[in-house]
């Protein structure tokens, strides 16, 4: 069944746009092959579309959206008056960071640094009673006493040597 | 040039990165034992005996220690000695013939340099003891006989 122009032209745009569905399409198809009319005014939307893109994407890639951005951004926020602590909260965060492949190092980062740090802070140290001064004395030959004054804070290790090293060392 | 500006924004979290590491580290170095420090240690060697009763004016600020705690009439200043204590470095100190003082810094924190002391006669150790000195303490070492009397090692740290 051959369409006429004028029931295609209808579906002809919607065709050029892939707006058409599968009847419509084989529709289109079927009327292009033997219409040299319908076949030149595709080619004129064709033509139309590639005189108007070239320009327009050149236009894009030498305007840089992204800055634009940013500038409206950055005059929101100067218009936005903030306390310093929100200023400070702003400043020091870095959730945008996360969305971006960055979070993969700072997660290293952050294990390493928190490794050494819990090797530092959860080191086992020696619990001393309060105010030992003395953790251990010992002596191969004579005895010897220890004892500790607050105030004056004093701690005196004492050594009573054998009479008969007194002998020699006197 | 939309990556130089993109370059640009990573750049600035960056310095906020490395803004907080900073903070990160300096948090962490005030926490951490000053392990690289050296500590002044002055040591007064004393010769104490009940011949006279003279006391070394130089002893004058440790008189009343003294005084409280034992019942020699003399103290006399035989030696003095500001120690400059590295960590895991022996600093010898001979005081009569003989007879010697080993002194070495085993650990240092904000409120207590951990001290290793030896005093050693004729190759034996008369004395092995570690103790804690803070600052505003004093360690008195004494008992060996000194000439007439007895010989005290005073150990005060000075940070």
């Amino acid at each position: 069944m051959k369409n006429s122009c004028s029931s295609v032209s209808t579906v002809l745009e919607k065709y050029f746009d892939q707006e058409v569905t599968g009847e419509e399409k084989f529709l289109v198809e079927g009327h292009l092959q033997d219409c040299p009319a319908c076949r030149d005014a595709l080619k004129s939307m064709e033509d139309l579309r590639t005189l108007m893109k070239v320009p327009v994407e050149e236009a894009v890639q030498k305007e840089d959206f992204p800055w634009v951005w940013q500038k409206i951004e950055r005059e929101i926020r100067l218009q936005e008056k903030r306390t310093w602590w929100q200023s400070l909260r702003s400043w020091l965060d870095v959730t945008p960071l996360f969305r971006r492949k960055v979070w993969i190092p700072a997660v290293a980062t952050a294990v390493v640094l928190l490794f050494f740090s819990t090797q530092t802070i959860f080191k086992k140290t020696p619990s001393y009673p309060d105010g030992s001064v003395v953790e251990y004395v010992q002596s191969q030959t004579d005895n010897v006493m220890v004892y500790q004054l607050e105030d004056p804070k004093v701690t005196v290790i004492w050594l009573f040597e054998s009479p008969e090293e007194e002998r020699t060392t006197t | 040039m939309a990556v130089r500006k993109s370059g640009g924004r990573t750049d600035d979290y960056m310095k906020r990165i490395g803004f907080l590491l900073v903070a990160f580290i300096v948090f962490s170095s005030l926490s951490l034992p000053t392990a690289s420090a050296q500590v002044p240690v002055r040591m007064r060697i004393i010769q104490a005996s009940n011949v006279g009763r003279n006391i070394d004016p130089s002893l004058n600020d440790v008189h009343r220690e003294l005084g409280s705690l034992f019942s020699f009439t003399s103290y006399r200043l035989l030696r003095e000695e500001n120690l400059r204590l590295s960590p895991n470095q022996p600093v010898t100190i001979t005081a009569h013939p003989g007879r010697f003082m080993e002194v070495t810094l085993v650990e240092l924190k904000r409120e207590a340099a951990k001290l290793k002391i030896r005093v050693v006669r004729e190759g034996k150790d008369i004395l092995d003891t570690q103790v804690r000195l803070s600052p505003g303490r004093t360690v008195l070492i004494g008992g060996p006989r000194h000439g007439e009397g007895v010989v005290i090692y005073a150990l005060s740290a000075r940070y």
